[in-house]
């Protein structure tokens, strides 16, 4: 049976391994993703979560020190649409084998021509009458445009502008230069045409969605893609299926959340305007941003394995699982678990299946509760590696010790449970190890290798 | 120099395998450097022109290895899976000594495929 379903699953994972438009994606976001990272920590520093932190700084650097810390980490993530544009562009041209930078920056243009770049005809922005800002006008982006509302915009523009692109550029709709032409002055040339169909389409459909009701482009892509995404993505219906289908690709050996990533990165618009919100100081409005599935969902990496660590290391008694216990407890403080999951193995183990899809489900559960009772703050949306340790990564993240409390708690919990199926498990290798006799490795020596064979 | 590129989906728990790979080289006093990547990252490394003498693939990415093959058919070397078994007790060695094998196969192939052409 389980071959059966590997042979369903794995030309699926080989699928969207391979899919263009979402391999576009997903390294469109690992381009912005060190950025917003690092801005994150500046946001860090100015709230960090130590009560009368911004009292005792500002005594020596006086009032107001934060702003120097929050200008770098609005420089990151107000513009995370631009960034994403610009990321998904140059990943997606890559992809098609086109022109990456000049794939990047036709992205970009593409979006500005969408985006309204007058200040004063911005919905909800009135200026003062008589002024001379009303009188002249002000040319401009608002970061309303190009920060996380701008997400969706930024891949739209990006996946269109990039294919109409390439497309022109590979009919061969291109102006070609004499022989002796210096190459770069030959490709300056060469992406004209192309350039020019893409600004045209773009300036076209500027015009036609200035008909309709939406009046923008990116009001159109906010209401019908990224609000109802947004809404679905913000409910423990979305991440319990996420959550099932991370452990569930893990069980075949399939690295989970790769996959379900490519598809699943409504997670990081939700994480980014968590952190624009945290910023302003407003009501935190999700409780599913990436770090909360990261630090909340699971510990010690997929299946939350870190629990089932601590219990392999306290309780069992076999060669096999003792070693591995010891070979995985440090990568598993940093949330790395491929020797459990290959070695114990988890892969197609069904005793183990049942725990490793239980705990992080488990988990997922009860600090959503926990988040809807209170009992933990919402995470702000700060984002931190994922391999940030246990403890750390709760507090940083949500800026309350109760949260890191809340999650020995829960790799308690996760130990419990795992707790009678290693153990069953422990009693079936220390039968097999009894019986084995060693056996001996064909052996080849490093010595005898000639390396001009190589 | 030969150079080993071991790839799986972020090049984290490839890198502790490749770390403890490098060492056992390093003891044999073996000209080998061993570098873990995440996999997207494969294209834009070759790209500049560092060119590995072998690819390994760790099982997490299973599903990628036939599109790794494809699209790294030219530089005609070994891509290989790492054996789920070897990389979960992080048998380096062992595996180590595989790829070895498999890169003075691959030379064997390649030599007599030239003369072939000739």
């Amino acid at each position: 049976m389980f071959n059966k379903l590997e042979g369903i699953l794995m030309p699926i994972a080989d699928k969207l391994g391979k899919n263009r438009v979402l391999i576009a994606i997903r390294d469109g976001f690992l381009i912005s993703t060190p950025l917003l990272i690092v801005g994150s920590i500046f946001l860090l520093i100015a709230n960090f979560p130590i009560p009368g932190w911004s009292e005792t700084i500002a005594s020596f650097a006086g009032e107001g020190w934060e702003a120097w810390f929050t200008n770098v980490s609005r420089a990151t993530f107000n513009l995370t649409g631009l960034l994403t544009c610009l990321g998904t562009g140059y990943a997606f041209a890559r992809e098609l084998k086109g022109d990456k930078i000049q794939g990047a920056v036709v992205s970009l243009v593409a979006f500005v021509i969408l985006t309204n770049t007058r200040i004063g005809s911005i919905p909800g922005v009135i200026l003062e009458e008589g002024s001379i800002a009303a009188e002249n006008g002000i040319d401009g982006l608002a970061f309303q445009f190009i920060g996380a509302d701008g997400i969706f915009m930024g891949l739209v523009c990006s996946l269109l502008s990039v294919l109409i692109f390439t497309w022109v550029y590979k009919k061969g709709w291109t102006i070609k230069m004499p022989k002796g032409v210096p190459p770069a002055v030959a490709d300056s040339f060469a992406a004209l045409v192309p350039s020019a169909f893409v600004m045209t389409i773009f300036f076209v459909a500027r015009i036609l969605f200035g008909m309709t009701s939406f009046e923008t482009a990116h009001q159109f892509v906010l209401e019908i893609l990224q609000t109802p995404l947004k809404g679905m993505g913000d409910t423990l219906a979305a991440n319990a299926i996420y959550s099932f289908a991370c452990t569930f690709l893990w069980f075949f050996g399939i690295n989970g959340p790769a996959v379900a990533n490519s598809v699943y990165f409504i997670g990081n618009v939700l994480t980014i305007e968590q952190l624009a919100a945290f910023e302003a100081g407003k009501a935190l409005p999700y409780i599913f941003t990436n770090p909360f599935s990261n630090f909340f969902c699971n510990f010690g990496g997929g299946g939350s394995t870190l629990s089932l660590v601590i219990v392999m290391l306290l309780f069992c008694k076999s060669q096999r699982i003792r070693q591995l216990g010891k070979l995985s407890i440090v990568p598993g403080i940093f949330g790395i678990n491929e020797p459990i999951i290959f070695g114990l193995p988890v892969v197609l183990n069904p005793i183990i299946a049942i725990p490793f899809i239980l705990v992080p489900m488990m988990n997922l559960f009860l600090s959503y509760f926990a988040t809807l009772w209170e009992i933990i703050p919402r995470t702000t949306g700060v984002n931190l590696p994922w391999t940030t340790p246990i403890g750390f990564s709760g507090w940083l993240s949500t800026g309350s010790p109760m949260a890191s409390i809340w999650q020995f708690f829960l790799l308690f919990l996760g130990c419990c449970v795992y707790f009678p199926f290693i153990k069953a498990l422990d009693k079936q290798y220390l039968k097999e190890e009894m019986e084995a006799s060693d056996d001996i490795e064909e052996e080849i020596s490093f010595d005898d290798l000639d390396f001009d064979d190589l | 120099m030969k150079k080993i590129y071991l790839l799986c989906s972020q090049g984290m728990s490839t890198s502790l395998l490749a770390s403890m790979m490098q060492d056992c080289a390093n003891q044999h006093k073996l000209p080998i450097e061993i570098i873990a990547y995440p996999h997207g990252k494969l294209p834009s490394i070759i790209e500049k022109q560092s060119l590995p003498d072998a690819i390994l693939l760790g099982p997490q990415v299973k599903y990628l290895l036939e599109e790794t093959r494809e699209r790294f058919e030219d530089l005609r070397i070994p891509i290989l899976l790492i054996n789920q078994d070897d990389y979960g007790m992080l048998n380096s060695e062992k595996i180590l000594k595989r790829t070895l094998i498999a890169m003075k196969e691959n030379k064997e192939k390649r030599n007599h495929e030239s003369i072939d052409d000739i």
